[in-house]
C-alpha cells in the first residue's frame, strides 16, 4: 500500500513555482530519499504534505486521506521534523518534549529515555541556552519517540555533529526495520546512500531522476582503471567511453552501457591490473544538475 | 608585480571608516522615522488645536480670569492630568491642556522603539549579523541611538514648527524662544525613555523584558510626578521625575530651562552606561542573569492553548496588575476631587462628553476612558506572541500535531478574551475599593459595570487583531497599536477642536459610553459584542484557509 500519494501536486507563489505537477508514491516501509538544491521545493513539499500550505493544483493523500482537509486526523500517525528549529526559548528540552508528547497524543516514554541517552542530549537546559545542534535533537527525539507511521523529515541534520549523524541513520534504520515509513529531505549525499531505498531528484520543483538507488547508479557511467603491459590502445572513439586520461602504460575511462568494445580493445595489449568503480551519489547528483546548469541558475 | 591591481584586497582596506556604523544608522533611522513623522503630526496638532480652540472658547481677559479663578483647587484633578497654572493665558492654558497626553505618549514611544532597535534586533540574530560585519557593540549601540534620536529630532522639529505656525495667529501669539523652550520640554519624556530603553535593553534578555524593565520605570516616574502634583509638601519629588521636569520649566510662563540641564546630565550618565554594558557583555545575553537550568515544570504542557496560557502568564497579569493599580489609585484620588467641584472642571468633563451623575460619577466616567485604553492593548500582548510564534516557526511544531487551527486559535482568542473580562472587572472594583478607603462610596455594583463597560471596545480591537493576524500576520500587532491609538487621539481631537464630531464616528471609544457617569445602553454593547465575535469568526475561517508563514 502507498503511504503517501501525490497527483500532479503543484505549489505556486505568484510567479513562482516551488513544486510543478509532482507524481509521487511512497510505500509502506521504505526510506525514501528527496534530493535537490537549494530552492527546488523540498520544503514546498512537505508543507504541502502536512497541510501548512494549501496545493495550487493537483492533490496528495497520506494513508489515504486528504492532507488538507483531513490533516488532524493524519498528523496523529505522523512527525515531522524541520530543518531549523526556533523552540520555546524559556521551556527547557524536557518540558518541550513533555508538550510534543501530550500533543501529539502517542510517546513511547521509555524509547524517548533511550534517544535521550543516545543523543547526548542535556534536558534540563532551557532551549534559549541550547546549541543549534543540540535544539534539532530535541526536535528529532521528540519526532521519533512518537513512533509514528510516517516520519516527514526535511534536512533533519543540519547542525549535527557526525557522531550524532551515524545515531540518526542506525535510528533512521531501527525505524524502517520496525515498518515505519521514512520521507527523507536532504542534501547529504552520504546520507541517503546509507539509510535510502528509494530516491527521488528534484529540480525546479520537477522530479528529474526517481528510482532505486542501486537502479540509479546503473545509468550513470563506470570508472575504469586500467593498467595494461604496453601503451594503451586509441579507445576515444568507443561507443560509450568517455574522459579518457592516458598516463604511460595506464589508462582511466567512464564507461557507459556495455562494457564489451573497451575489454576487447585492452585485452589486445594485455592488462596487468584493473579496477572499476560505481559512481558515488555524489557523482551522479553533480553529473544530473551539472548537465542541467544553464537551466538551474535562472531566475525562478 | 603587476597583478597587484587585480588581487583581492580585503574590502576594508577600501572601505571609508565607520561604514557599517553609518549603514546600521541609516537601517535604524528607516524605522522609526514613520512613527517619528506621524506623533511629530500629532503633538503639532493637538498644541496648535488646543490654541486655537482656547483663543476662541475663551476670547477675552474676563472669560479666562474666571477660568483661572474656579479651576485652581481641584487636587484631584491635578495629579490625573498636571497641576494648573497660568490657566489665564493661552500658552498656560495649551502646556496644561496637552501636558499629560504628549509626555506619556513620548514617554512610552521613545521606549518602545529604543528596545525593538537594541533589544529587539539582538533577540531575534539580526545584531549578531551586524556585529560580524565589522563593528564593535558599544558602537553599533551608539550608531543605532544617533538614529533614534534622530527620529526624536524629526518629532521635535515637526511639532515646534507646528506651533510656531499656530503661534503665528495674533490672538495665540506664541513667542519664538517660548515656542522652542517648549519643543524642547516635550522631549524631555521621548529622549529620556529612549535612554531608559537603552538601557533596560543592556539589562533584559528579551525585547520583553527590556520593555517591561522600561514600563516599570514609566510607571514609578508617572506615579512619582502625580505624588508630587499631590501637594505643597510633596512638590519636591517633581525634581525626580522626568515628567516632573517637564512640567517646572513651565514655557509661556516662567520658562525655566534649568530641568532641561538635569536632563541631558541624566540621559549622558544613562547612556554612557547603557554603552559601556553594550560593549562589556556577550552578544545575545542580557546582563541581569537568568539561570538556563530548570527542573521540569509540568503546568501548562498538556495542550497549545495551556502552553500560551502558560507563557503569557507573566505579561497578561503584568497588564491585569498595572489596571488594577491604575483603577485603585483612581479610586483613592476621587476623595479629593469630589472635594470642590468648578465650574470649568464640569466644563472640561462635558467636553469628553461626561453629562449628568454626581461630580464623582463624572470624575470616574473620564478616568475608565483611560482604563478602556489600557483594557484595550491588552490584547496586543497575545496578538504579538501569536503572530511571534508564527514568525518563528514555532506555530509549525504545534500545527504538524494532531491540533485543529481553528481550536488553536480559538483557544488563543478566548484566553485573551477571559483576560480582558477579569482586568476590566477588577480595575472596576479596584476602584471602588480605592473610593471606599477615602470614606467615599460610589456603589460596588456600579463601578464593577464600569469596569466591565470597558470589555465590549476591547473585545473588538481583540478582533480585529485576531482577523489580521488570520490574513497578514506580520501586520497584526502593528495594526492593534494603530487602532487603539488612532481611536484614542481622534477621541481626544474631537473633544478639542469643534467641527471634528463627524469624525468620532471612526473612534471605537465612540461606542462606549463613559460609565459609571453614563448609563451604559444595552443596544450598543450588545452592537459592540456582536462585532467582536463576527470578527473573531471571521478571522478563524480566514485561518483555517491560508498558508502558513513556513519560510
Ligand atoms: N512563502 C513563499 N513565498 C514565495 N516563494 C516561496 C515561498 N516558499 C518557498 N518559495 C519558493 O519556492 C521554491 C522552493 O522552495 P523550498 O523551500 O521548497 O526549497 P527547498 O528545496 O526546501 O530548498 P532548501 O534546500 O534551500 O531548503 C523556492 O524558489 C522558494 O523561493
Ligand atoms: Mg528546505
Amino acid at each position: 500500500m502507498n503511504v503517501v500519494c501525490t497527483d500532479r501536486l503543484t505549489k505556486q507563489y505568484g510567479h513562482t513555482t516551488a513544486l510543478d505537477a509532482l507524481d509521487l508514491t511512497i510505500g509502506e516501509g521504505e526510506v525514501f530519499g528527496y534530493l535537490g538544491p537549494n530552492g527546488a521545493g523540498k520544503s514546498t513539499t512537505i508543507a504541502l504534505l502536512l497541510g501548512l500550505i494549501r496545493s495550487t493544483s493537483g492533490t496528495a493523500s497520506i494513508f489515504g486521506l486528504d492532507v488538507w482537509r483531513d490533516a488532524p486526523a493524519i498528523h496523529r500517525r505522523v512527525a515531522y521534523v524541520p530543518s531549523e528549529s526556533d523552540l520555546w526559548p524559556s521551556l527547557t528540552g524536557a518540558e518541550v518534549l513533555e508538550f510534543l508528547g501530550n500533543v501529539h497524543g502517542s510517546v513511547d516514554r521509555v524509547y524517548r529515555d533511550e534517544l535521550v541517552e543516545r543523543f547526548d542530549l542535556v534536558l534540563d537546559k532551557k532551549i534559549r541556552a541550547l546549541s543549534h545542534g543540540n535544539r534539532q535533537k530535541v526536535v528529532l527525539i521528540g519526532a521519533l519517540a512518537s513512533r509514528p507511521e510516517l516520519l516527514l523529515l526535511d534536512e533533519p541534520t543540519t547542525g549535527l555533529d557526525p557522531l550524532m549523524e551515524q545515531v540518526f541513520r542506525a535510528c533512521v534504520r531501527e525505524a524502517r526495520d520496525r515498518g515505519q515509513t521514512v520521507l527523507l529531505s536532504t542534501h547529504v549525499l552520504s546520507e541517503v546512500e546509507a539509510v535510502c531505498d528509494r530516491v527521488a531528484m528534484l529540480r525546479a520543483g520537477r522530479v528529474i531522476e526517481t528510482g532505486r538507488l542501486d537502479a540509479l547508479r546503473g545509468l550513470a557511467a563506470l570508472h575504469v582503471v586500467a593498467q595494461l603491459h604496453s601503451p594503451p590502445p586509441d579507445v576515444s572513439r568507443l561507443a560509450g567511453v568517455n574522459n579518457v586520461v592516458i598516463d604511460g602504460t595506464t589508462i582511466e575511462c567512464d564507461v557507459a552501457g556495455s562494457m564489451e568494445p573497451l575489454l576487447r580493445k585492452l585485452a589486445a595489449v594485455g592488462v596487468r591490473h584493473m579496477t572499476t568503480r560505481e559512481p558515488s551519489l555524489e557523482e551522479l547528483f553533480i553529473a544530473r544538475y551539472g548537465e542541467l546548469q544553464p537551466a538551474s541558475t535562472d531566475e525562478r | 608585480m603587476t597583478a597587484s591591481t587585480s588581487a583581492p584586497t580585503p574590502m576594508s582596506a577600501h572601505a571609508p571608516r565607520y561604514r557599517t556604523e553609518v549603514a546600521l544608522a541609516r537601517r535604524a533611522f528607516k524605522q522609526v522615522w514613520i512613527s517619528a513623522t506621524l506623533w511629530a503630526l500629532l503633538f503639532g496638532v493637538t498644541i496648535a488645536a488646543s490654541a486655537l480652540n482656547y483663543t476662541s472658547t475663551f476670547p477675552d481677559r474676563a472669560t479666562r480670569l474666571k477660568l483661572a479663578a474656579t479651576t485652581g483647587r481641584d487636587r484631584g484633578m491635578a495629579m490625573l492630568l498636571g497641576p494648573v497654572s497660568a490657566i489665564d493665558t493661552v500658552g498656560g492654558y495649551t502646556v496644561y491642556k496637552c501636558f499629560v497626553f504628549l509626555t506619556a505618549i513620548g514617554a512610552v514611544w521613545g521606549l518602545l522603539i529604543a528596545t525593538r532597535l537594541l533589544r529587539g534586533e539582538e533577540d531575534a540574530g539580526r545584531w549578531q549579523l551586524v556585529l560580524a560585519g565589522g563593528t564593535r557593540a558599544g558602537r553599533a549601540t551608539v550608531a543605532t541611538l544617533t538614529a533614534l534620536f534622530a527620529g526624536v529630532g524629526v518629532v521635535f522639529v515637526g511639532t515646534t514648527a507646528i506651533t510656531l505656525l499656530a503661534g503665528r495667529n495674533p490672538d495665540v501669539g506664541f513667542g519664538a524662544g517660548p515656542t522652542l523652550l517648549y519643543g524642547l520640554s516635550l522631549m524631555i519624556a521621548p529622549t529620556v525613555f529612549v535612554a531608559v530603553g537603552a538601557l533596560t535593553s543592556q539589562l533584559g534578555r528579551t525585547r520583553r523584558v527590556a520593555t517591561g524593565l522600561g514600563m516599570a520605570v514609566f510607571g514609578i516616574t508617572s506615579m512619582l510626578r502625580m505624588i508630587a502634583d499631590s501637594g505643597e509638601s510633596t512638590k519636591w519629588l517633581l525634581w525626580t521625575t522626568p515628567f516632573g521636569w517637564t512640567e517646572r520649566m513651565r514655557p509661556f510662563g516662567a520658562n525655566d530651562p534649568r530641568p532641561l540641564l538635569l536632563a541631558l546630565a541624566v540621559v549622558a550618565v544613562v547612556l554612557i552606561g547603557a554603552t559601556r554594558l553594550a560593549s562589556t557583555r556577550d552578544a545575545g545575553a542580557g546582563v541581569v542573569a537568568t539561570s538556563d537550568v530548570s527542573r521540569l515544570r509540568p503546568f501548562g504542557l498538556a495542550s497549545p492553548v495551556r502552553l500560551a496560557a502558560r507563557l503569557d502568564a507573566s505579561v497578561l497579569s503584568t497588564w491585569c496588575v498595572g489596571a488594577i493599580a491604575a483603577g485603585f489609585a483612581f479610586g483613592v484620588v476621587a476623595n479629593v476631587a469630589s472635594g470642590v467641584v468648578s465650574s470649568s472642571v464640569s466644563d472640561t468633563l462635558r467636553r469628553f462628553g461626561v453629562h449628568g451623575g454626581s461630580f464623582v460619577l463624572r470624575y470616574f466616567g473620564i478616568a475608565f476612558l483611560l482604563v478602556a485604553t489600557v483594557v484595550a492593548l491588552l490584547p496586543v500582548s497575545e496578538i504579538a506572541a501569536a503572530a511571534d510564534d508564527e514568525s518563528t516557526g514555532r506555530l509549525v511544531h504545534v500545527l504538524a500535531q494532531p491540533v485543529r487551527r481553528t481550536a488553536m486559535l480559538g483557544g488563543r482568542v478566548a484566553l485573551a478574551a477571559v483576560a480582558i473580562v477579569t482586568t476590566g472587572l477588577v480595575t472596576g472594583v479596584a476602584a471602588w475599593l480605592g473610593a471606599k478607603t477615602q470614606g467615599v462610596d460610589p456603589g460596588l455594583g456600579r463601578m464593577a459595570g464600569a469596569g466591565l463597560n470597558t470589555v465590549p471596545t476591547a473585545l473588538v480591537v481583540l478582533g480585529i487583531g485576531v482577523l489580521v493576524l488570520a490574513i497578514a500576520p506580520r501586520a497584526a500587532t502593528g495594526t492593534v497599536y494603530g487602532v487603539v491609538i488612532a481611536s484614542l487621539v481622534i477621541d481626544l481631537l474631537t473633544t478639542l477642536v469643534s467641527g471634528t464630531s463627524w469624525l468620532d464616528r471612526v473612534s471605537l471609544f465612540h461606542y462606549m459610553a463613559l460609565a459609571p457617569s453614563e448609563h451604559t445602553d444595552a443596544r450598543t454593547v450588545v452592537l459592540t459584542l456582536t462585532a467582536a465575535v463576527l470578527l473573531c469568526v471571521l478571522a478563524l475561517t480566514f485561518f483555517q484557509r491560508r498558508d502558513l508563514d513556513t519560510a
